[in-house]
């Protein structure tokens, strides 16, 4: 009864890919419209399912209070934060005054304060990619990496000096040829790997829905 | 015009009909894939962290199941059931974490089938399988606390991810875990490749499933993919060589 069971949930996301996949390559308007459908129900249960994240978002951080494990004044402080949020949002809309000053003075502080710390993390990064793997390749990533630095900011000695005009041009040649011709090949295995992926799901090699 | 609307079908096609040809091919004629030392690691990683009691960790990124970006994370999952295996034994299975609700879901499922298949369904546990947060940064400020209270050693970052890759990474390579990382922005790889221990760069965040033998298709696929590189590499050499000839003539 099981394995008819997984052999049904196959059957039908290969033929719901399928569908889709039709739909975009054969324009014809009951395939466009089939297919419209059901992506807007993907799209549905998708956000059904952010419910159901939200639960069990929920539910980890209940458990871990209830057990008192580490952390658990943090985990207590972001249910209440989030039930908060959500009565707020639900109740009197997301672009409520008290949601929105929720949002401009936690959320957006936070979220850029994160942005910043991460050029600090890339910097040390930098310096520990030069300690830890000792190769031509880190090298000529930091080298790289400083150059088009140097060509992108201002200098305190103008921007019309020889030594300037000469790292814009490398800069540029660096970027506009090798970064480029370099970012074009590694998109075209990125392409054929997704493509693969999402053959693998409608061959139903892969169930990522659970068998 | 047609024969433009023909060609991407016809490329399905061919892709499609190379992959079960090389997984029939498989047994006669196996295939050999150049090393990928992060790949070839998690294996003794993994052992490592089971043996010291030690969990593992995957995240599948902060990209949704319906978004163009999908694929990485699918990628992840196929992982996820070999890892999920090879940690089945251990007091403390893999937790996996998302910042989609839905992404979480299928997380879950892939945990209980692969739990299913080891014959130890009392290791799953619904809340291995997290939505940690919703939006990117906010999910990357989460991590630290996982990584902490379940004494991650292995931290795996195979999904979609922006540029709060780099953070998510740097927390691993802090807490002085195994960091193995990919995805598919391209700038992000460029991040990785400074912050990750083992980055993975272009396709080899799908060639995951392949090297740790998840099933026929996916070292087929793989077969398929190299063949169809060339086969586009030598067309367009030879586009550019008629062009150019075209242009001096």
């Amino acid at each position: 009864m099981r394995l008819r069971l997984s052999l049904l949930w196959a059957a039908v996301a290969s033929v719901v890919g399928l569908l889709v996949l039709a739909g975009f390559f054969i324009q014809t308007p009951i395939l466009i419209a089939l297919g419209g459908s059901l992506v807007g129900l993907a799209v549905l249960l998708a956000g059904v399912a952010l419910l159901l994240g939200l639960y069990n978002l929920l539910s980890v951080h209940l458990r871990k209070i209830s057990l008192q494990e580490r952390g658990w004044p943090y985990s207590a402080l972001l249910v209440l934060s989030l039930l908060g949020t959500l009565v707020l949002g639900v109740f009197f809309g997301p672009d409520n005054p008290v949601a929105l000053v929720l949002f401009n003075s936690f959320q957006l502080p936070a979220e850029a304060s994160l942005m910043a710390l991460l050029a600090v993390t890339l910097t040390l990064a930098g310096f520990r990619l030069i300690s830890r793997r000792r190769d031509l390749l880190s090298f000529v990533f930091v080298g790289v990496a400083l150059l088009v630095l140097l060509g992108t900011g201002p200098w305190p000695s103008g921007e019309t000096s020889d030594t300037y005009l000469l790292i814009i041009d490398v800069r540029n040649w660096l970027a506009q040829v090798w970064a480029a011709g370099g970012a074009r090949g590694i998109l075209l295995g990125v392409a054929l790997g997704a493509a693969a992926t999402g053959l693998r799901v409608l061959l139903a090699s892969d169930r990522p829905y659970g068998e | 015009m047609i024969a433009q609307e023909l060609l991407g079908p016809a490329v399905l096609v061919l892709f499609v009909g190379l992959i079960l040809g090389f997984a029939m091919l498989g047994r006669r004629w196996p295939a050999v894939f150049r090393p990928l030392h992060g790949l070839e690691a998690l294996g003794a990683a993994i052992e490592r962290a089971v043996e010291a009691g030690e969990r593992v960790h995957l995240s599948l990124g902060t990209g949704s199941v319906t978004g163009a970006d999908s694929a990485p994370a699918f990628a992840g999952l196929a992982m996820l059931s070999r890892v999920a295996a090879a940690t089945a034994m251990s007091d403390r299975p893999v937790v996996v974490t998302a910042g989609d609700g839905a992404m979480a879901v299928l997380a879950q499922d892939t945990l209980r089938s692969a739990y299913d298949r080891a014959r130890a369904q009392d290791r799953f546990q619904s809340t291995s399988g997290r939505m940690l947060a919703p939006t990117p940064f906010s999910y990357a400020a989460a991590l630290p606390t996982v990584l902490a209270n379940e004494d991650v050693s292995v931290h795996m970052l195979i999904g979609s991810f922006g540029s709060e890759v780099a953070l998510a990474a740097d927390f691993g390579e802090r807490q002085r875990a195994f960091v193995l990382a990919g995805t598919d922005d391209i700038q992000s790889q460029a991040l990785l490749y400074v912050t990750a221990d083992h980055p993975l760069i272009g396709e080899e965040v799908f060639a995951g499933g392949a090297y740790l033998n998840v099933g026929p298709l996916h070292r087929a696929s793989l077969r398929a993919e190299d063949l169809l590189r060339t086969l586009i590499v030598a067309s367009i050499l030879i586009g550019t060589v008629l062009r150019t000839l075209g242009d001096l003539v």
